[in-house]
């Protein structure tokens, strides 16, 4: 037990002295930790090793697109993004990272390989589809393809949401129903989630979460 | 401190003291009004405790404790506190020839307990969960007062590292602590089941705290060293021993007298692996855990091997949890096994107390079997509201040597009269030599702030001490023990 004390005790010691390195640190007030480690020690937990969360109440960031990434934790960093979901679990987390570990952290999961590589199934939701790839232009939904893109890879600050959980999907679209204050990022969002009705989310949320 | 009759004055009191405490917790802005870990990592309690009803915890919570309290940035000033209000009241407190004694403090509001925390992330690998509780009640002077005293509570230190690569997820850590199970991470460990903490005085005596709980034979303020390993997720096995507590680990015994210390003989292996299993919202855990120990009957005397009691425990878990904003579902039951084994003196030994008929009594058995099984399953919505009900059933051999109450050889009564050669045991006394007590305790909760729970538990039981009917042989029955118990448990 002696030796064992006097192990750990020197180990305490070394740490204290800065021996440690940063490559596998669960710090999040450190600038050194890049965001790879970042993600893989502590992002991880919820969003899964590589972006691919096993849990419908995260959402995946595998292959998410980096500038949305990279905006959202700004967002979340600065306490401007207000929906329950971010600031109950990402607040706390994002508070103290750095530009340069936002960026990295947003280029990490933009290189990971989404969840599938499946085309789009018809099948899963008709009516979700043919809101996604056409809108309805009687109530003055667009087409959700138009700016998300045809499979729903997103664009720049624009999202992913191919293959993203279906409860992630429902959560966002009313956060975004309600208003834009929660998540000052979707202004553009807000008005057309407005249109849509629980129905419209719930074939959506179907069709999309089996892209 | 609060201790009045639960009438329109405490009512006003309880109003008042809640209205303050809430007005203290939300005084701070809700990312500093949190403990240590959520000062930590600026997360809300709800990221670590399922629907925030701490101290349950998620799959996240989970990995924060398994990575040693390591994530986030380290605390100024790593200290934190909790604090119990609480009133118990039992169905029945006239089956006593001294209820002031048997239920003392009974519908009453007390301050029951506070406790001071220390830890958290102390380096990338080095962290502490370090708890140190006031009981106000420890101890009864002659007069009947109440003194109050610190001690050790649950610890735990680790030193822990995490490797991941593109086909593994590997999470190895070693827990310094002081009570069997304290380092595991699931809710049905036996460290961690039962979670408001339980008062001192014997009106709570059968609150659902009070009632059959998983345990080891090695209860606390040991000190143990175990090693884990959690893979990919998904399998987590720990491994190590418990022994008596001495020199550097010698804080983890701080304030505890040596009455209430387990002395153990040599080191008492502990073993827990676990099944984890993840998908969609939903966590499922199957478990089983073992420990033999030999533990010194009497705490101050360490020197006669002949005096020591020899514990095998095992047990099965198993815990699912749905978590899915705003809904927290918790499903958990636990079946245990203790085989113990008596000393020798203890051992074939006549009981003092007779049959109706005068007739002795059969000696005391060397060895006991004891059986739990319990099941609780919890709801909570939007970390709010919440409910819960419990199931419990422990069962065992019978052995005279158990037997607490009885027929006095010289009056052939059963009597509580010290001057008896055979005094028995009121209220908790045992007539039949048999542990069966079987119930369930309903509760309802509330969380107003995040640090905040204010509950609930009503406790019903049909049996106690072996019966239904006169368990005591002073003409009490089992569900004259039902209890109602009120609390408010307060963190900051």
């Amino acid at each position: 037990m002696r030796s064992l004390v006097s192990t750990v005790a020197l180990l305490v010691v070394a740490q204290f002295a800065g021996c440690a390195d940063t490559s596998r640190s669960r710090s999040l007030g450190d600038p050194r930790v890049a965001g790879q480690v970042m993600a893989e020690q502590v992002c991880s937990n919820c969003h899964g090793q590589r972006g691919l969360s096993r849990s419908e109440n995260f959402p995946h960031l595998a292959a998410q697109q980096a500038d949305y990434i990279d905006g959202q934790l700004r967002s979340l960093r600065d306490k401007h993004r207000a929906d329950p979901a971010g600031s109950v679990y990402m607040w706390g987390i994002a508070r103290d990272l750095t530009d340069a570990q936002i960026a990295q952290l947003a280029a990490y999961y933009a290189a990971q390989p989404a969840a599938a590589a499946s085309p789009p199934s018809r099948d899963a939701s008709p009516a979700g589809r043919r809101l996604f790839m056409d809108g309805s232009a009687d109530r003055g939904v667009p087409a959700c393809a138009g700016c998300h893109g045809p499979n729903g890879e997103g664009n720049g600050s624009i999202p992913r949401l191919a293959d993203q959980h279906r409860a992630y999907l429902l959560r966002q679209l009313d956060v975004l129903r309600k208003g834009p204050d929660n998540r000052p990022m979707g202004t553009v969002m807000s008005p057309v989630a407005h249109q849509l009705n629980d129905d419209d989310m719930r074939v959506l949320a179907d069709y999309i979460s089996s892209m | 401190m609060l201790d009045l009759p639960m009438k329109a004055s405490q009512a006003r009191r309880v109003l008042g003291v809640g209205l303050l405490i809430a007005w203290l917790a939300g005084w701070q802005s809700p990312a500093s009004a949190i403990p240590i870990f959520n000062r930590q990592t600026g997360q809300n309690c709800q990221a670590c405790h399922a629907g925030g009803q701490f101290p349950e915890l998620t799959p996240y919570g989970r990995m924060f404790k398994l990575t040693g309290y390591t994530i986030g940035s380290r605390t100024q000033i790593p200290l934190a506190m909790m604090a119990l209000a609480s009133r118990s009241s039992v169905r029945d407190t006239g089956k006593s020839d001294d209820p002031a004694a048997d239920f003392s403090k009974n519908g009453k509001l007390i301050f029951a307990s506070a406790s001071l925390f220390a830890g958290g992330r102390i380096t990338d690998n080095l962290g502490a969960f370090v708890q140190y509780t006031y009981d106000p009640y420890a101890s009864q002077d002659a007069s009947g007062k109440y003194h109050g005293h610190a001690a050790a509570d649950n610890m735990d230190l680790r030193f822990v590292d995490r490797f991941v690569g593109s086909s593994h997820d590997v999470i190895v850590g070693a827990s310094a602590n002081n009570n069997p199970s304290v380092a595991d991470p699931w809710n049905t460990a036996a460290a961690w089941m039962q979670y408001v903490p339980v008062p001192s005085p014997s009106s709570s005596q059968f609150i659902d705290g009070a009632t059959p709980y998983p345990g080891f034979g090695t209860g606390g303020n040991t000190s143990g060293l175990t090693a884990y390993a959690f893979i990919d997720q998904t399998l987590y096995v720990e491994a190590g021993a418990y022994r008596s507590t001495h020199g550097v680990l010698a804080f983890m015994k701080l304030g505890q007298p040596t009455s209430a210390l387990t002395r153990v003989q040599g080191n008492a292996p502990y073993l827990r692996a676990a099944y984890n299993l993840a998908f969609g919202a939903s966590s499922l855990m199957i478990g089983a855990s073992t420990m033999s120990s030999r533990v010194y009957d009497d705490p101050a005397d360490t020197g006669d091997p002949a005096t020591l009691h020899r514990y095998r425990d095992s047990s099965i878990d198993a815990q699912y949890q749905w978590l899915l904003d705003p809904h927290a579902l918790t499903l958990q039951a636990v079946a245990t096994r203790q085989f113990h084994r008596y000393p020798d003196f203890l051992a074939g030994q006549q009981p003092a107390f007779v049959d109706a008929q005068g007739n002795l009594l059969a000696p005391s058995s060397a060895s006991d079997v004891l059986r739990l099984v319990r099941a609780k399953a919890t709801y909570t919505w939007r970390a709010t509201y919440g409910g819960g009900l419990s199931y419990f059933d422990l069962s065992g051999t019978t052995n005279s040597l158990n037997q607490t109450s009885g027929y006095d050889p010289l009056t052939g009564a059963i009597t509580s009269s010290p001057a008896a050669a055979a005094p028995s045991t009121r209220v908790n006394g045992n007539v039949t030599g048999n542990p069966r007590t079987t119930g369930e305790t309903f509760e309802a909760y509330w969380l107003p702030l995040q640090n905040l729970r204010i509950g609930a538990q009503y406790t019903a039981y049909q049996r106690y001490n072996g019966s239904a009917r006169n368990y005591d042989g002073f003409g009490r029955n089992a569900a004259d023990n039902d209890s109602l118990f009120v609390y408010a448990w307060f963190s900051y």
